[in-house]
């Protein structure tokens, strides 16, 4: 037999798995892809959350923010300097990134709630200072605009297949980078920093220096899924990043198990697939206009509470639990 | 007519600016109490109690039907206060000492409440939205919410807002005594400062850890009720008095009732000035600078405890 380090098994692994979602693309409708592509984004916007907050300990609410930061800078790539869309979203990671990387030397040294609540105001304000620049296009924004399929994909290649393809392929490779990443030495010193700062500072990690480069890398990936979804919602305004979005996510990085890259994909699902569910609960049962557009959240919360009281490291950590005892 | 004119622009100067204080005092007086209750949880569980804004909602809301029952306001701040201890007390009880029970080790430990708390906030708001739905209520103030007369000219601060100062600056003034004079008051905050010891020394810290989410949600009651009047009531409503309360908190130092206050003063202040004299459009940009800066001298907020204790 012949053998493989883990990075070749990470890496043919994921060829694979983009390879499924490339014949499933073919096989399933417009809405499916549609909904496919929203799993995706919020699946590298959890990604974000795990790395910054599951590894390297920092709790951030304003992951919101920075996403707006990076669809605010791939819009204004493509629209105002005429770019490739595909260099637009390079675009949105590396400002996002930039972005983190000043908040993070300012924000690095501060700890647990004193960060939280930074982060959470730069959620409430960076919003409406976008209203505040022209060029940022007030209210209704700049539009995000990944043009259609090349012609050689042929007349009947959909719009939505082509976002799925953008979405699921960038957050592929992103989400592939930082799996290398965190099982990388540099990696490793996120979590020595996350379980034992003194021992860690005491073994030579140069603390300031991880959590400001997590804080980046971080704010990077988020600033990417940022531009997918704007990609998603052709075009990014003020109100598409809401604090109640950075509180989402944080809720689907519990549920997905914010200590593991793993099951990732969960949280977009979960995130994605409640409000069908909610959707469908209603149709069936109907109730009140209070009652209907107020279930979603209530299912998102009560998941969340569940996550938290019965699988707090993940569903992963219930599965290996249940294996032990055998 | 020079001295006139001048004496006009300085008419109107003077109580732009006089306003700009009694506003910022006013608002500053509310994000106080939001701030007083999150540090209150913060200080003894080390817990950012997000589910906080729906507790407040929710006693508003019990308040507003007691409006519609009673058709009195007074009984109905009485009422919300009542429920919100009554509440806070509940969700310590029942909610987060069973969660903390049973996450108690490994890293999750750091999050575990920030989600708890965040999931109890959604449920809380649903089932708002269940039971009363979503379109803005409102609650009449029980006394002039039209602005009062100050050299000569009218100024956007009302009997209300004045009302608002002196609930607050009574609640503030009681809670101190509370913690400073009392028996209850020295458990409270030996189970804050030293769980361990104060255990060791016979207080019932898990009783008087209840009791200090007591004092929080009473806290967010009263700041519902006293909010809302100049606002209307729907399940989101207290969202932003959450966050303003959790800045100031930080700006405070989250240890001591006295930080809360300070903090929530100069958040208010910074932003009212800000809005009045530079751009109403600063609002939020303001809590965010303001915020930075403090934290860029100490990291730790204004009013921190000298000796730093373990999270």
């Amino acid at each position: 037999m012949l053998k493989l380090t883990p990075s070749k098994k990470r890496l043919i692994l994921f060829i694979i798995f983009g390879w499924i979602l490339l014949i499933l693309s073919n096989q399933v409708g417009d809405l499916k892809l549609y909904q496919g592509s929203f799993i995706a984004t919020y699946a590298l916007a959890i990604t974000s959350i795990i790395l910054l907050t599951g590894y390297s300990g920092q709790l951030s609410l304003g992951q919101s923010a920075l996403m707006a930061v990076g669809a605010y800078a791939g819009a204004l790539a493509i629209f105002n300097l005429g770019l490739h869309p595909v260099i637009g979203l390079f675009v949105a990671a590396l400002v996002a990134g930039v972005f983190g990387l000043l908040l993070g030397l300012i924000v690095a040294r501060l700890s647990g709630p004193y960060l939280a609540g930074t982060t959470l105001a730069l959620a409430v304000s960076l919003p409406t200072l976008a209203n505040q620049f022209p060029i940022l296009g007030a209210e209704e924004g700049v539009p995000f605009d990944v043009g259609s399929a090349p012609a050689r994909f042929g007349e009947d290649f959909s719009q939505y297949k082509w976002q799925f393809w953008i979405a699921s392929l960038a957050a592929l490779i992103m989400v592939w980078f930082i799996a290398n990443l965190l099982t990388s030495r540099y990696g490793r010193t996120y979590k020595a920093l996350r379980d034992n700062p003194v021992a860690a500072e005491l073994s030579g990690i140069n603390v300031g220096q991880v959590k400001v480069g997590a804080f980046a890398i971080s704010s990077g990936v988020a600033g990417l899924s940022g531009a997918l979804l704007a990609v998603l919602i052709s075009g990014v305004s003020p109100s598409a990043f809401p604090l109640s979005l950075s509180f989402a996510l944080l809720g689907g990085a519990v549920v997905t198990g914010v200590y593991s890259l793993k099951g990732v994909i969960l949280g977009g699902l979960v995130l994605v697939a409640i409000p069908e569910i909610a959707d469908s609960l209603v149709l069936r049962i109907g109730g009140s206009e209070g009652f209907t557009t107020s279930l979603p959240g209530f299912l998102v919360s009560a998941l969340l509470i569940l996550a938290v009281v019965f699988a707090p490291n993940g569903p992963g950590s219930l599965i290996k639990r249940e294996h032990h005892k055998k | 007519m020079i001295q006139q004119f001048a004496l006009l622009i300085w008419g109107i100067e003077m109580s732009e600016f006089i306003t700009a204080v009694l506003i910022s005092l006013s608002s500053g007086a509310i994000y106080a109490l939001m701030s007083i209750a999150l540090v209150l949880v913060w200080r003894s569980t080390r817990v950012i109690n997000f589910a906080q804004a729906g507790q407040a909602v929710l006693t508003t809301y019990i308040g507003y039907d007691i409006v519609q029952k009673t058709g009195s306001y007074w009984i109905a701040l009485a009422g919300a206060v009542i429920s919100g201890a009554i509440i806070g007390a509940v969700i310590d009880r029942f909610f987060m000492r069973p969660i903390f029970k049973r996450v108690n080790s490994g890293p999750i430990v750091m999050i575990a409440p920030v989600a708890a708390t965040l999931g109890l906030l959604g449920i809380i708001q649903a089932l708002i939205g269940f039971k009363w739905g979503l379109t803005n209520q409102s609650i009449e103030a029980p006394v002039s919410t039209n602005g009062i007369k100050v050299l000569g000219s009218v100024i956007a601060f009302s009997k209300f807002n004045l009302l608002v100062l002196v609930f607050v600056s009574i609640a503030v003034l009681l809670l101190t005594l509370l913690f400073q004079r009392t028996n209850i008051g020295l458990a409270l905050r030996a189970s804050a400062y030293s769980p361990e010891i104060a255990r060791l020394s016979g207080i019932k810290v898990d009783t008087v850890r209840t009791l200090g989410w007591a004092i929080a949600g009473a806290s967010g009651g009263l700041a519902g009720m006293l909010y809302i009047p100049g606002a209307f009531l729907y399940p989101n409503a207290m969202d932003l008095l959450l966050v303003f309360g959790f800045i100031a908190a930080v700006i405070g130092g989250l240890e001591s009732l006295f930080g809360a206050v300070a903090g929530a003063m100069v958040l208010a202040f910074a932003i009212n000035f800000a809005t009045t004299y530079i751009s109403p459009k600063l609002f939020f940009p303001t809590a965010f600078i303001v915020l930075v800066l403090v934290l860029l001298v100490r990291p730790a907020g204004l009013f921190a405890a000298k000796m730093s204790r373990r999270a």
